[in-house]
């Protein structure tokens, strides 16, 4: 996943200063893999600051949550591909943004689409209350971070409400969950882990006849979910706030352009959704800088103000949808697509 | 004598063809068709440092410092030949590449400075590449569990044979996707490399 959304960051990047970059300045990008090493991801940052980066697009919860003070108290804007609906609140964290429908909305609006489009074809509909549980890494505050929403919502609803269970990360093995999961005979699973572990919990659901529907937050959603869980993937809803790769949607045709001219030796079947989740953190950043610089001020208050602070209903293309930034909140995006 | 002067004139014309045409001749512009895409080789990889193997959870008290998941380093570098085919000089802008142990990706690195290489030279690049085993321990169990069960291993039982035999040179380690950028006059090309270490 990190590898590809980086492959998309650098050819982003190189699309946009071939574009005329921001009024006509060139881009220099610096980019690192920091492995998940929370120490080197701080060290990298002291090094952008040296370097007198005016913005950062950074990856995960980890460095995300870590940084978060210190963005704010440097004011250097940090684009990040962690979407925590609590990183939203300017009030809190004021330089950390994204171009994502945050992890909160994508759950709420998952539970919501299954009760309207899927429960009335149910035979109980109408007979019980449907029954929803939740998989995913307690331990872990990617895993989390929607659970609160997503139990407010399923009760808003009228959802029966099952037992959590506690899915790792790097699970390749989940039936002692699924069978903890037959008594309470959910109809439908919110799962909010990554990729891999998704799909053992649905190959694991399948062959053991849970026989429940699954409802999958962003990052345990793209095209290696059917590789990897085949026949137990089909019906699965999720959330997926971007166009799968290579799908006919305005910009895509530049994102399969620069794929192929940049990394010719990355096979196009291996690229994913992450390439264009990258492309949307850096278009979206582009024109915060091009609208900043264009007021004349550069620095990361006006970065933000003048910049991300004044999008409204703003068309980035690749199949997300507007975005707006106000100074009160910085959830660029309200609705969730579900497919 | 009326002999000897065509073959002069032949031996010139052939001089000049080739001065103009070969790497031996004058420097001539850049153009999208005479522009070749330089050559991206691996010369080498080096185990740069190298610290055993181990791991230590956050449960384990340090003798110094604070508690936390840290594993070995391995540090490798990876020495590339990079050739200039043109009888101009082109400018390297990047260079970045995938490194995998075996068949398991495990990181990408680049090199973003900027350098020269002169007309018909090779010049060489260095990349750095730094692991450790907690990094690579979480690229393994997020990504590739399932190729691990397939492979009818375990985590842990990877990562020590990798730690224990990468600085032997006795596991291959393979560069893949690598990409080069290269400039020359406002023009563009992308140069694709792959390598495996020891061959």
């Amino acid at each position: 996943m990190g590898k590809d959304y980086a492959l998309g960051i650098a050819e982003a990047i190189h699309y946009v200063n071939d574009n005329g970059g921001i009024n006509g300045k060139q881009i220099k990008l610096y980019q690192f893999d920091y492995g998940y090493r929370i120490p080197e991801a701080l060290t990298k940052y002291n090094l952008f600051k040296r370097l007198k980066c005016v913005a950062i697009l950074g990856w995960g919860t980890g460095d995300t949550e870590a940084l978060a003070p210190t963005v704010a108290r440097d004011k250097i804007p940090y684009v990040s591909a962690s979407y925590s609906g609590h990183l939203c609140k300017p009030a809190k964290t004021p330089y950390n943004l994204f171009f994502a429908t945050d992890y909160s909305t994508q759950s709420r609006g998952l539970i919501t689409a299954w009760f309207d489009k899927k429960w009335p074809q149910k035979p109980d509909y109408g007979k019980r209350k449907p029954r929803i549980a939740m998989c995913y890494m307690t331990a872990s505050a990617f895993s989390s971070a929607s659970i609160k929403a997503a139990k407010e919502q399923a009760e808003i609803l009228g959802f029966e409400i099952g037992p959590d269970q506690s899915v790792s990360l790097f699970a390749i093995d989940t039936k002692s969950q699924i069978l903890a999961l037959k008594e309470f005979k959910p109809d439908v699973l919110l799962h909010t882990n990554t990729v891999m572990s998704v799909a053992a919990t649905l190959r694991d659901a399948y062959a053991l006849g849970l026989g429940a529907d699954h409802l999958i937050k962003c990052w345990g959603y793209d095209e290696n979910l059917p590789k990897l869980a085949g026949k137990a993937a089909e019906g699965a809803m999720g959330c997926a706030p971007w166009a799968f790769f290579g799908l006919d949607v305005p910009l895509m045709d530049k994102v399969v352009e620069y794929a192929k001219k940049y990394n010719p030796g990355v096979p196009l079947e291996k690229r994913t959704i992450h390439t264009v989740q990258a492309w949307a953190s850096v278009l979206g950043l582009a024109e915060a800088l091009k609208r900043a610089d264009k007021a004349g001020d550069l620095s990361g208050e006006g970065i933000l103000r003048k910049g991300f602070e004044t999008m409204k209903d703003f068309e980035i293309g690749l199949g997300i949808a507007p975005v707006t930034y106000t100074a009160t909140d910085h959830r660029g995006q309200s609705q969730a697509k579900i497919t | 004598m009326h002999r000897k002067s065509i073959i002069l004139k032949c031996l010139s014309v052939v001089s000049i063809v080739v001065l103009l045409g070969g790497c031996a001749g004058m420097m001539t512009k850049p153009t999208q068709k005479n522009f070749k895409a330089p050559v991206v080789t691996l010369d080498s990889m080096e185990v740069v440092h190298a610290f055993g193997y181990w791991y230590f959870s956050k449960k384990v008290e340090p003798t110094k410092g604070k508690p936390d998941n840290v594993g070995a380093p391995l540090n490798l570098a990876f020495i590339f030949n990079v050739e200039n085919p043109n009888d101009y000089p082109v400018k390297m802008e990047n260079l970045k590449f995938t490194i995998a142990f075996e068949e398991f990706d495990l990181n990408t690195v680049s090199s973003t400075e900027t350098m020269w290489i002169p007309a018909c030279k090779t010049n060489q690049v260095r990349v750095n590449a730094h692991f450790d085993v907690r990094q690579s321990l979480l690229s393994l169990l997020v990504t590739g569990g399932f190729k691990l069960k397939e492979k009818g291993t375990n985590v842990w039982a990877q990562l020590e044979k990798w730690w224990t035999e990468i600085p032997q040179y006795s596991v291959p380690v393979h560069v893949k996707g690598g990409a080069a950028v290269f400039k020359a006059d406002g023009l563009t090309k992308v140069t694709t490399f792959e390598a495996t270490f020891p061959e």
